[in-house]
């Protein structure tokens, strides 16, 4: 009887085991699980980039009303046509202090924003390209198609092509900031001497 | 079915072949060499014309089929901004509906060149035309090989229906067998006297072993232990949401976009080393790239649709933009503040740190548990880098003041600053 009973102990044991290590284990990947006090997770206050019921469109991040300026932002009063470019290209300089620190900064972002097409020595051979996206010109020997070489491209006519794109490039105005943008130029020039 | 949508396959493939031979020996008479033309058109054109489809420049196949004067035609692809300048009224047309953006002057081709590369486009766009009615049949064959929802439905209906049918023939078959016996009498009462002896007995082994003390506390040893331990795990996994991998609104494939395009991080998430969120892209930067690729998925449609764009115009509709509605899946709870540029910009951590393999990841996942214990771990163990950070560098002058025995107002701690009392 006794000797039954250890077998039966032992095989009950073993279940107990396995049902926990199931019970356990077995968790949904598309459910966050169990949670305590769950409204501190579903937050009161809205995040940026979630949606809100309190503005027509949903979105919690609204653009500013048209004409706002941000404090001490500078604009950029040239329209994107072949005649702002070209008048930005003879007006705008940079004012950025060429320093070493800009110089790496703006290498960084260059890496980070234009090789996947323009390539890490600016010669239009990035990864994406190499994958089927039409290839910009060289910067140092390739022909701007708004007539001149590449390498003879003055900053204003860079910063307008940064700001408003050109071709198959889109516009990178939402993701380089103004000072950014000039630090991807400083960079540039610097690709278009190699 | 499979057998036939191979033979179509077949005789399509074929068709097509025989086809782009006989444009190819048709081709040969006309004025330019096609295949010269082909290497051109490559390195020259690809990047701002398809010949099938409006890009930058106009659709070249219908344009330049249209078109019957060559000689203006090599005009146009050596210097457009001559015939511009000397306001060619057929050039202005195009310069204007194009919204004014010029064509690069290509002076490097000769006559011949642009006669090639004219002689190409003509080519391919007629090898497109025969190729398309033809397409269609290998185009369905996809539908034919999996097997559709309907299918599998209908597979389910007959089999639960099968079961449904077998029950009740079987309750059938015992009615009538009963009936039967009943006619016959006296073997009906012989098994019922079995049927009713066997659940006696099985309550009789449960009563055993019921009354049986030890085997009862076993049974309560092991449910405390069985319980206690997932209450355990339970407990510690409760808020931590680690794996949670929701289904997004897109199929975004994280390996394909950072592992091998190799595109960074920030290119996408680039509030990542300026702000307090990583923030995710406005889909402006998903069509800097998807203007012009994979323009043919339903996935990259969704991408469209939502803000309004018509592939054909390549024009936006406002009215008709919606925001996507991604799922967050790495969430604080509201009493814990995280900064993303204090981690990246000053910290230096790759994302990969906290974020796990992401350019590996085909749908993203929770790879940290983001608990309080995970973060205090790390903040233990982290050597702080003061070099070229201001706030570090005021620190260290104020020891040099204590050690030299100066005195140490607030206002050398930023005490002074607007913030601290303005916030």
């Amino acid at each position: 009887m006794l000797a039954m009973n250890k077998i039966k102990i032992l095989g009950i044991t073993v279940i107990v085991i396995a049902a926990t290590v199931v019970i356990t284990s077995c968790k949904d990947k598309r459910n966050t699980g169990w949670e305590y006090a769950p409204n501190m997770y579903e937050h009161i206050a809205y995040d940026p980039d979630q949606a809100n019921p309190n503005f027509k469109d949903g979105q919690t991040a609204q653009k500013p009303p048209a004409g706002t300026i941000p404090v001490g932002f500078k604009t950029f009063d040239y329209p994107n046509t072949k005649d702002g470019y070209e008048l930005a290209g003879t007006e705008v300089k940079t004012t950025l202090p060429q320093t070493q620190q800009n110089f790496a900064d703006g290498q960084i972002l260059f890496e980070h924003f234009c090789s996947p097409c323009h390539g890490m020595t600016g010669e239009g051979d990035g990864l994406v390209v190499a994958h089927g996206f039409p290839a910009p010109p060289s910067y140092s020997k390739g022909q701007s198609s708004r007539g001149g070489a590449m390498k003879d491209l003055s900053d204003g006519k860079i910063y307008h092509t940064i700001t408003f794109g050109v071709n198959a490039m889109g516009s990178y105005a939402s993701q380089l900031a103004p000072e950014e943008r000039w630090k991807v130029i400083m960079y540039v020039h610097h690709l278009q001497t190699l | 079915m499979r057998s036939f949508s191979l033979i179509l396959k077949q005789f399509s493939r074929s068709f097509v072949l025989v086809a782009s031979f006989a444009i190819c020996g048709l081709s040969a008479y006309a004025q330019g060499d096609a295949a010269k033309g082909e290497a051109l058109f490559k390195t020259k054109c690809t990047t701002c014309h398809k010949i099938d489809q409006r890009v930058i420049g106009p659709a070249l196949g219908t344009v330049v089929t249209s078109e019957t004067d060559d000689k203006w035609l090599i005009k146009w692809i050596e210097n457009n901004q001559a015939l511009i300048a000397a306001k060619d009224p057929k050039a202005l047309k195009i310069y204007n509906e194009y919204n004014q953006s010029a064509m690069t002057v290509f002076g490097d081709l000769s006559d011949a060149d642009a006669a090639n590369i004219i002689a190409y486009v003509r080519a391919d766009w007629k090898t497109m035309q025969t190729a398309k009615p033809v397409a269609g049949a290998p185009g369905a064959a996809p539908v034919e090989s999996g097997p559709s929802d309907l299918v599998i439905f209908g597979l389910i209906c007959v089999i639960v229906l099968a079961f449904v049918i077998i029950l009740v023939l079987n309750r059938v078959i015992g009615t009538l067998e009963r009936l039967l016996l009943k006619r016959q009498g006296l073997e009906l009462e012989e098994e019922e006297v079995e049927v009713a002896v066997v659940p006696v007995d099985r309550l009789l082994l449960a009563k055993k072993l019921i009354k049986n003390k030890k085997f009862v506390f076993f049974v309560i040893i092991c449910g405390t232990i069985a319980m206690g331990s997932w209450s355990w795990v339970t407990l510690w996994n409760t808020n931590v949401h680690t794996g949670y991998q929701p289904v997004q609104p897109i199929k975004f494939p994280h390996d394909m976009h950072a592992g091998v395009m190799k595109i960074d991080c920030q290119y996408c998430h680039s509030g990542a080393y300026k702000s307090k969120n990583a923030s995710i892209p406005s889909l402006n930067v998903c069509m800097n790239c998807h203007k012009m690729v994979k323009t043919e998925s339903p996935e990259i449609h969704k991408i469209y649709d939502a803000l309004g764009y018509d592939t054909q115009t390549q024009k936006y509709d406002t009215t008709k933009a919606r925001p996507i509605q991604w799922i967050r899946i790495h969430n604080l709870p509201d009493f814990a503040y995280f900064n993303h540029s204090q981690h990246v910009k000053v910290a230096g951590l790759k994302c990969q740190t906290c974020h796990g393999p992401v350019q590996t990841m085909k749908e993203v996942y929770q790879y940290s548990p983001l608990t309080m214990k995970w973060c205090i771990q790390c903040h233990k163990r982290t050597d702080v880098n003061m070099k070229g950070n201001a706030y570090y560098e005021n620190m260290i002058q104020v020891h040099d003041l204590i050690k030299q025995g100066k005195h140490v107002t607030a206002a050398a701690m930023g005490g002074i600053e607007c913030g601290k009392c303005h916030y």
